[in-house]
């Protein structure tokens, strides 16, 4: 009974190398994140800020009657035909047929250059500009009448086969559309379902045939979601193919099991001496949930409601199997209209033979990355104020 | 008609009369209230009673509608609809106006009625599986007509070029039989997940752990947020970051050190589906972690262990279940990701355990089959839908056995 | 303060469900990748220089196309579809199954085929024989008597004139109408002349019908199936000298810079060649219109005239410079006369 407790201190040194050794790996794991994160955005940007610059051309554009028949070449001074985008020059009759008063008109203005123009005057490799107007095109430069500028069109424009006049706006508008609709049903069902999982179902059987089913649900590839999509909403229900309704929809039950997985979690970790609490004072069932325990779980339901619907922003393989990988020049004015989404138009791009099409690709990812940023943005602010630990 | 058009007609036409219900309802109630009267219900309960009462019938009489369109019985013109929903909802007002009162128990009501809308919400998602089951199972039993089952799972050569050609109806020119095994389909997804998890798993469980244990409040509230980007990086830049940058860069770093690596090897996409996967983990295991009381880590403490120690004795084995549950969404992730191996990974099946190698996955083979130029019907076409109910069956399978271990790790830590 | 967000999202989706449909639609085309980014040109530029409303162009696949073409005659099908390869008797048989009865063909051009490799390697002319043997499953043995699973790995033991280079092929996978071709104008056209693969067709036909026209394409990793995207296969030319990819034209057109095509019996593929047929690997591109829509949807006729119109497909057209290949004038007004006609589409025309 004299034995004196005795310091080890080997074991002692050795546990604190471990406590020290424990630490780093955490600063390594978050450090190897981290550092992926910045070799990827440097590399996008890097790819992707060409993207917003146009290239433009001043021309002297003659609205004569030829033009206005229909001979677009005809607007702009003969050496220039190949210089101007023949996306502008293709406009103009119609725009002449509906305001005649401008036929015989003159003016001077600056229009976007044509692709491979565009390319050269960047600089980039394969510009495929034929080497007698790379000459023209270097004096035109020299000479202050074709110029750099920042391409605010990029952000108004739909598709285009001509990259110097594509953007990303329809894609940008129909994204919007399509988070609108998944955000509003997935949402909401995905909440409902997890309180009913979590808070009033009866733990039987069907109970865990439904949760096993959620899980799984989760871990079905996004591609059967579009299968089902085609099959029910397409084929079954009559939704128009490619339109906002039927990807949204897609989306939509594609993102429920995240949202449910997480909102699940949140409401878990609510500690049950609140629910005690509120059922002590004569709360029912529903209010214990609505009043107290809802608002508590709601930084947790929010992160996962992120999680899921940036999921959704960035999804493409079901969107492919319902339509939506398509040439939709046009911003969609309604739910039920063909529409394109951002990551869409991104794959269509990227696949498109054209390189100029390239620097496109990259610039849209960095507007598709810029709004996640934003989404994680003002989740973030709303998480910070209400964060706790139990 | 188009039927599409019945969710307008139900939002946009029913929600407005509903939500005006709703608050001429509630603000009679309160009226009462105010002036001393009695009242059974809050307010707020005889105003969702009046919702009830309008939308129930409305929603019925809308569905009814739909079904018989649907069913190609009586296509419903538009106005014939539109009346019969509102006088649907109109009827369901003057029943309100006269049947709630305020002797009614509202709040009982409503309860029951939203306790059905939360079943029936639940049921949804047991409607979208059986509902995806059924998109995949008609064109599999055709498929598994031509091509039997057996062959399918355990068949190592898929050769089914010939398939196509027999789809593009000239099979009988004379083509070889095509085979379709299916092992070294599924034996590429696994690899690629594997890699995929080997990266994850580490990176996101140790993020966690930093995030929720040692990290000041700053650096986790700019890190968290900084992990959380890499779930929502479209899989499509993903896909191209994989196939552009990592894959030349994989097989130099092969080349450096004496190896060959294909240029579409299961490493490179693996690798960033890990990265994509990190923040599902993370952040599902942070939170978990973060979940577990106070309590146990102050008492731990004061028993004079160290941090880590406490962290992996006391607060893992407790977060246990959830994190296992956070690894296998991520896991899920992985196996049905598409976008990522569709650009980085092969196309060609291939029976290998070098991850140098390229290789295939079972989202790869769907996708080119169902986009491909051959004949709809033909045995290539059918095989992505074979492949996406096998694929289907193993998740299930996957998820049932996660489902029985969270279920003995819950109980062996008594949290059930 | 739930209230307020209750009574905004009702708000929100009240207003938003109310935005009204519009009854006439845009014309709706589907089908084939390839012809994809000539068909979306015909359909911006119709939309940019009429009063009708831009067509929508979905990218589905040559078969996919003709199945959602073919699934009835309702203005919630397609009215367009566009294809790599020719509509099939069973297809034609099926659309008018589901009340598809009226049909017209149009052919709008070439696709070259090429065969490429890293611009930085010295130029190579390979026969088809020689392609053939670097990608056949089963190749003539070193007597030419039998067959042998193929045994080569490097160019030069084909043709020791060849460079000692490792064969690597990245080309088109099975599901893909560039396959299709390929082992059409490479395999089946050398092996039905060659005694060494008939002559065991003929000894049993019913068991080996495969060697009538060989076109079984190897399955080891010397050819490596890629799709999906071409300017994949262009960037890992660039990184690996080795190999070659064989892709469409329009894409080594666009990356001369990075890769250049191998000369093919001698020939490099250039729209000429091409156009003329003396480059052996070329196929034709279509599209297919549902005459029953003509009328009903606005401008199905002004798009297809525009899209035959020789401003467009003529020698100096516009798709010309992203990659279509023009066929012979003749050609062109033949199959122009047709489409401005709206000429149906026999069974017979197909067996042809």
């Amino acid at each position: 009974m004299n034995e004196t407790f005795k310091l080890d201190e080997n074991l002692l040194r050795k546990r604190y190398r471990a406590e020290k050794r424990f630490h780093a790996y955490g600063i390594i794991a978050i450090g190897l994140a981290l550092a992926f994160i910045l070799f990827f955005f440097i590399d996008v940007l890097s790819k992707g800020i060409p993207g917003f610059q146009t290239v433009q051309v001043q021309v002297e554009v003659d609205y004569s009657q030829v033009v206005a028949d229909g001979n677009y070449r005809r607007v702009v001074q003969k050496d220039l035909v190949h210089i101007a985008s023949r996306g502008w020059m293709r406009t103009v009759p119609m725009q002449l047929r509906n305001h005649p008063e401008m036929i015989g008109t003159k003016e001077t203005i600056w229009v976007p250059a044509a692709f491979r123009v565009n390319q050269y005057i960047k600089g980039n490799e394969g510009h495929g500009l034929e080497q007698k107007y790379q000459a023209l095109a270097d004096e035109l430069y020299k000479q202050g009448t074709i110029r750099k500028a920042i391409d605010w069109h990029f952000f108004t424009r739909g598709d285009s086969k001509l990259p110097e006049i594509a953007g990303v706006g329809a894609s940008l508008v129909g994204s919007l559309v399509v988070m609108f609709i998944t955000m509003i049903l997935a949402v909401p069902i995905g909440v409902v379902t997890a309180v009913y999982l979590e808070e009033f179902s009866p733990d039987n059987m069907l109970t865990r045939t439904v949760e096993v089913n959620i899980n799984n649900l989760a871990a079905i590839p996004s591609i059967l979601f579009g299968l089902l999509g085609l099959a029910i909403f397409i084929n079954f229900f009559g939704v128009p193919r490619s339109s906002a309704l039927a990807g949204g929809m897609t989306l939509a039950l594609m993102t429920l099991p995240i949202i449910i997985i997480s909102t699940r979690a949140a409401l878990r970790s609510v500690p049950n001496s609140i629910r005690e609490g509120a059922f002590g004072v004569g709360a029912s069932g529903l209010q214990v949930v609505w009043h107290h325990v809802l608002p508590l779980a709601l930084p947790g339901i929010l992160t996962g409601s992120i999680i899921g619907l940036a999921q959704a922003l960035g999804e493409t393989a079901p969107l492919l199997i319902v339509g939506m990988m398509a040439f939709i020049p046009e911003a969609p004015l309604s739910i039920y209209q063909a529409s394109t989404v951002l990551p869409a138009q991104i794959y269509t791009w990227s696949s498109d033979s054209i390189r100029a099409f390239g620097e496109l690709t990259a610039a849209g990812v960095i507007v598709l990355l810029t709004i996640m940023l934003m989404l994680n943005g003002l989740a973030i602010w709303l998480r910070q104020h209400t964060s706790r630990t139990w | 008609m188009n039927s599409g058009n019945v969710i307008l007609w139900i939002l946009g036409g029913l929600l407005p009369l509903c939500a005006i219900a709703f608050f001429l309802t509630r603000n009679r109630m309160t009226h009462r209230e105010v002036a001393g009267l009695e009242v059974f219900s809050r307010p707020g309960y005889y105003g969702w009673l009046s919702v009830i009462y309008i939308a129930a019938p409305a929603i019925f009489v809308a569905l009814c509608f739909s079904a018989l369109g649907l069913l190609h019985l009586y296509q419903t013109p538009l106005p014939m609809f539109t009346v019969g929903i509102l006088t649907a909802a109109a009827l369901g007002l003057a029943a309100s106006v006269r049947l709630i009162n305020p002797e009614k128990n509202a709040r009982l009501l409503v309860e029951k009625w939203a306790r059905g809308l939360m079943i029936f919400a639940a049921g949804i998602s047991i409607m979208t599986t059986i509902g995806i089951l059924l998109s995949v199972l008609f064109e599999s039993i055709r498929f598994f007509q031509s091509v039997p089952l057996w062959e399918f799972i355990t068949g190592t050569r898929w050769e089914a070029d010939t398939a196509f050609l027999a789809g593009a109806g000239r099979g009988e020119e004379g083509a070889a039989k095509p085979h379709f095994g299916a092992v070294p389909i599924f034996a590429g997804t696994f690899m690629i997940t594997a890699i995929a998890m080997l990266v994850a798993i580490p990176i996101g469980l140790f993020s966690a752990i930093y995030l929720s244990e040692y990290a000041p409040k700053k650096v986790r509230a700019t890190v968290k947020p900084m992990l959380e980007v890499l779930a929502g990086i479209p899989t499509v830049v993903y896909g191209f970051f994989a196939a552009i940058t990592i894959s030349p860069l994989v097989v130099q770093a092969a080349h450096a050190v004496g190896l060959e690596a294909d240029y579409t090897n299961a490493l490179a996409p693996g690798l960033v589906m890990g990265v994509m996967i990190i923040p599902f983990i993370s952040s599902l295991s942070e939170d978990v972690i973060h979940a577990v009381p106070q309590a146990m880590r102050d008492g731990s403490l004061a028993m004079g262990i160290g941090k880590a120690e406490t962290i992996r004795h006391v607060v893992l084995p407790a977060a246990m279940p959830g994190i296992i549950a956070a690894s296998l969404l991520g896991m899920s992730r992985a196996i049905g990701e598409t976008m990522i191996v569709v650009m980085a990974a092969g196309l060609r099946p291939n029976l290998t355990a070098n991850p140098l190698e390229g290789m295939t996955t079972v989202t790869v083979k769907i996708v080119e089959s169902l986009t491909g130029d051959q004949q709809f019907d033909s045995l290539l076409t059918l095989s992505a839908f074979a492949l996406g109910l096998v694929l289907l069956f193993i998740t299930l399978a996957l998820n049932v056995i996660s489902t029985l271990v969270i279920y003995r790790f819950k109980k062996q830590f008594a949290l059930v | 303060m739930y209230k307020h967000i209750f009574t905004a999202a009702f708000v929100a989706i009240a207003a938003f469900a109310t935005i009204q449909t519009a009854d006439a639609r845009e014309i709706r085309i589907v089908g084939s990748s390839t012809v994809f980014p000539f068909s979306s040109a015909n359909a911006e530029e119709f939309g940019a220089t009429t009063r009708f409303k831009t067509p929508v162009v979905e990218s589905t696949g040559s078969g996919g196309g003709f199945k959602l073409f073919c699934a009835g005659d309702d203005l919630n099908t397609p009215d367009i579809s566009n294809a790599s390869r020719r509509m099939k008797a069973k297809e034609l048989e099926l659309c008018a199954e589901n009340g598809v009865k009226g049909i017209t063909e149009a052919v709008i051009g070439y696709d070259g085929i090429a065969v490429a490799q890293s611009a930085d390697n010295a130029p190579i002319n390979l026969s088809r024989e020689e392609i053939m043997l670097a990608v056949a499953a089963e190749v003539p043995s070193k007597d030419g008597k039998s067959l042998v699973a193929n045994p080569y790995h490097y160019w030069n033991e084909i043709n020791p004139d060849l460079p000692k280079r490792k064969i690597v092929i990245y080309g088109p996978p099975a599901s893909s109408g560039t396959r299709d071709a390929f082992e059409d104008m490479i395999l089946k056209h050398l092996t039905k002349h060659m005694d060494v693969y008939t002559n065991l067709y003929h000894a049993d036909k019913v068991k080996n019908k495969a060697y009538k026209k060989f076109h079984k394409i190897r399955q080891d990793d010397v050819y490596v199936p890629s799709g999906e995207n071409d300017n994949l296969i262009v960037q890992k030319l660039t990184k690996d000298k080795d190999a070659f990819g064989v892709f469409g034209y329009s894409f080594l057109e666009e990356n001369k810079d990075k890769v250049s095509g191998a000369l093919i019996n001698g020939i490099s593929p250039n729209p000429e060649t091409i156009s003329s047929g003396n480059y052996p690997l070329s196929r034709s591109l279509y599209f297919y219109i549902k005459h029953s829509h003509v009328g009903k949807v606005d401008g199905i006729q002004e798009y297809a005239n525009l899209f035959m119109s020789e401003k467009q497909i003529g020698n100096n057209g516009t798709l010309l410079d992203i990659g279509l290949i023009a066929l012979p004038e003749a050609d062109r007004a033949r199959y122009r006369k047709q489409v401005e006609e709206l000429a149906k589409l026999t069974e017979g025309d197909l067996k042809k």
